[in-house]
């Protein structure tokens, strides 16, 4: 009766674009929304994302909204096709809107119902008869984590307690997918954290796909499996969570003072170092750079406090500079 | 893990918010399709017309309106007993009409914005266009069903009418007699319904603020309604008292309202009672074609307001 699916811890390390993955929960090809004959709101976008839970990152107007709005069949694309669980966005939406959640980026719950009432109201609109549209809607609220104050009118709620309601309301149906925007949004850190955590369990334990929209990347790498990062329409990389933040190919070092020293003894040596932060940045080529470091510092007898290999953050996703970014992560997928 | 969940009623201990594991239990059951969802929508809309499901105060308007309305039905009983000759004390087709017309304002100014402006000022409308419906589905059901509550508001009130009359007449013909008046009265509270509902809801769905919505609908009903009955009385008072005729604008005057478009739609159809306007004559299709655009724009530009509506 638990936790049908488990797909959602078994997803790992798939290969970005490409070809459509076998039983991907998303799919996107050439996917274009152009408003008014102005903006792309979506440019091209290509994607697959697999069950489990996937991060929708882009700062605000990268096109995230559109995009959900694509998916669940409200909004027509200008050029390109979408399927979700197998049904296409263009002509199966209702389809589609049937076994999906969704939980809108702004306040949409009205303040004079109480939880209960709401949530299974709008169970039976997900097709729910009435009495199931009771129980799951007592369900839905528990998981959320709204017990006596489910009977109290929404608008005495604070906003943690309102976005738990949003969620509620989207899980009531009980989709096999949810699309959450912005699901933190207006939330204090330790309401925001619950939030999270929240989402986290409903996709490992309850094996609902989620996709997350946010442009908090700390709260995406949180929580997700994979990422699918937008920027002005476009796909800027689509890949699992942990190939995004691994080590890159940079050697960081750090001394207590004598810096400009070592720079210079390490550019002497055949590096080339570049200032970061405190301390030096160089290629790393093989074992033998290390070697190269550490003679070069005990030679010049500079106390050494830190030696390590950088780790990819997800900000360099949208670094403004396109070549470092791509040359930071290793990633030539970056325009 | 899913024992515990079932066996959790409704009286687990307020916790604070904190989460516990009660494990996820999917749902195997039924889906209904899309005409079950938009019926039970309707269902709940009309509810909601009349404060059912809600807390006492939203239920004192339309309650009260409801009350009204049907008195002169109860009075008209205790009359037809108590007087030797059962004759009824109001007609079935217009029944009290100057009651009639300030209830129903009242009740659509009041009600119409607790059907459609409710789900606009707490912005919910997205939760609704994400489920299995289509975008029309949402206008069609609140259309059914403040169409369904204002048929109530009409038709109980004739049916009261009727029986309060029936029960106190003898023989089977004057029976019949009272129901071949009845049908007509019945079938035009259809049109009052049907004409209402679409202005009422199109109106109150310009605003998510309440007290604009409920204005609106007020003030476009009322004032047409008085413009309407001023220029009536204006055509007929120009003639003087030398003609039984009335001017071209005293039958034409009635076209402003919804209210005097059904009464002079009535009398086109061959009402006899006297009503709000002279009888229209040869002017009668204007007010059949006028009802029907009235139908038009209120069904018509309802659905139109939510297709163009965002979701977010």
């Amino acid at each position: 009766m638990s936790a049908q699916h488990a797909a959602g811890a078994a997803a790992p390390g798939r290969p970005r674009p490409g070809p459509p993955a076998a039983g991907a929960v998303i799919e996107a090809a050439g996917l274009s929304k152009r408003y008014a004959g102005t903006i792309n709101a979506l440019d091209q976008l290509t994607v697959a994302v697999a069950p489990g839970v996937t991060g929708l990152v882009g700062a605000n107007g990268a096109g995230k909204s559109t995009l959900i709005k694509i998916l669940l069949g409200l909004l027509e694309p200008t050029s390109g096709t979408a399927t979700v669980l197998g049904h296409d966005c263009a002509t199966a939406g209702m389809q589609i809107r049937a076994i999906t959640g969704y939980m809108p980026e702004h306040d949409c719950l009205p303040g004079d119902l109480s939880a209960t009432e709401f949530v299974t109201h709008l169970g039976r609109m997900s097709g729910l008869p009435a009495t199931a549209a009771k129980e799951r809607a007592a369900d839905s609220l528990r998981h959320v984590g709204l017990y006596e104050e489910r009977y109290r009118q929404i608008g005495t709620y604070s906003t943690g307690m309102k976005q738990r309601v949003k969620l509620a309301q989207a899980l009531a149906g009980d989709p096999r997918l949810l699309l959450l925007d912005e699901p933190t949004n207006g939330l204090d850190p330790g309401g925001r954290s619950q939030m999270l955590e929240l989402i986290a369990r409903i996709g490992t334990e309850f094996g609902i796909s989620i996709v997350v929209a946010s442009h908090l990347l700390g709260e995406i790498e949180q929580i997700c499996d994979h990422l699918v990062a937008i920027d002005a329409g476009r796909l800027l990389r689509a890949d699992t969570i942990s190939s995004v933040t691994g080590v890159s190919q940079i050697l960081l070092i750090e001394v207590d003072e004598g810096t400009e020293k070592l720079a210079v003894e390490l550019a002497s040596r055949g590096l080339a170092p570049a200032r970061h932060q405190r301390g030096l940045a160089v290629q790393l080529a093989g074992e033998q750079t290390y070697d190269v470091v550490r003679d070069a510092i005990v030679d010049l007898g500079l106390p050494l406090t830190r030696m390590e290999q950088r780790r990819h953050r997800l900000e360099e996703l949208f670094r403004d500079d396109a070549a470092t970014a791509a040359q930071l992560t290793g990633d030539a997928d970056v325009r | 893990m899913s024992a515990s969940a079932s066996a959790a009623g409704p009286g687990v201990p307020a916790s604070g918010g904190v989460i516990h594991d009660i494990g996820y239990r999917s749902y195997a059951g039924t889906r209904l399709g899309r005409a079950a969802i938009v019926r039970a929508l309707t269902w709940y809309s009309l509810r909601s017309a009349f404060g059912l499901g809600r807390g006492i105060k939203a239920k004192i308007v339309p309650v009260l309106a409801f009350v009204l309305m049907c008195l002169p039905a109860v009075i008209n009983a205790a009359i037809v007993a108590l007087s030797n000759d059962h004759t009824r004390q109001f007609s079935y087709d217009t029944y009290v009409p100057g009651l009639r017309i300030l209830i129903l304002l009242l009740f659509i100014a009041a009600q119409a914005p607790e059907l459609v402006s409710r789900d606009l000022r707490s912005h919910s409308l997205p939760l609704y266009f994400a489920r299995p419906i289509r975008r029309i589905d949402y206008p069609v059901a609140k259309l059914a069903a403040f169409f369904l509550a204002l048929l109530i508001m009409v038709e109980v009130p004739l049916l009261l009418l009727y029986l309060g009359t029936v029960t106190q007449v003898h023989g089977g013909s004057a029976v019949w007699a009272q129901t071949r008046e009845l049908i007509p009265g019945l079938l035009l509270g259809v049109a009052w319904a049907a004409v209402l509902a679409g202005l009422g809801l199109l109106l109150a769905s310009f605003s998510g603020r309440r007290a604009f919505a409920t204005g609106a609908a007020a003030v476009f009903f009322f004032l047409t309604w008085t413009l309407a009955s001023l220029l009536i009385h204006i055509g007929q008072g120009e003639l003087g008292g030398s003609q039984g005729h009335s001017l071209a604008l005293a039958r034409l005057a009635g076209l402003i309202s919804p209210f005097t478009v059904l009464d002079g739609f009535r009398l086109w159809l061959g009402g006899t009672t006297p009503g709000q306007v002279p009888d229209p004559g040869h002017y009668g299709p204007a007010y059949g074609v006028m009802l029907a655009v009235f139908l038009v724009i209120g069904a018509g530009g309802l659905i139109a307001r939510y297709r163009k509506m965002g979701i977010a």
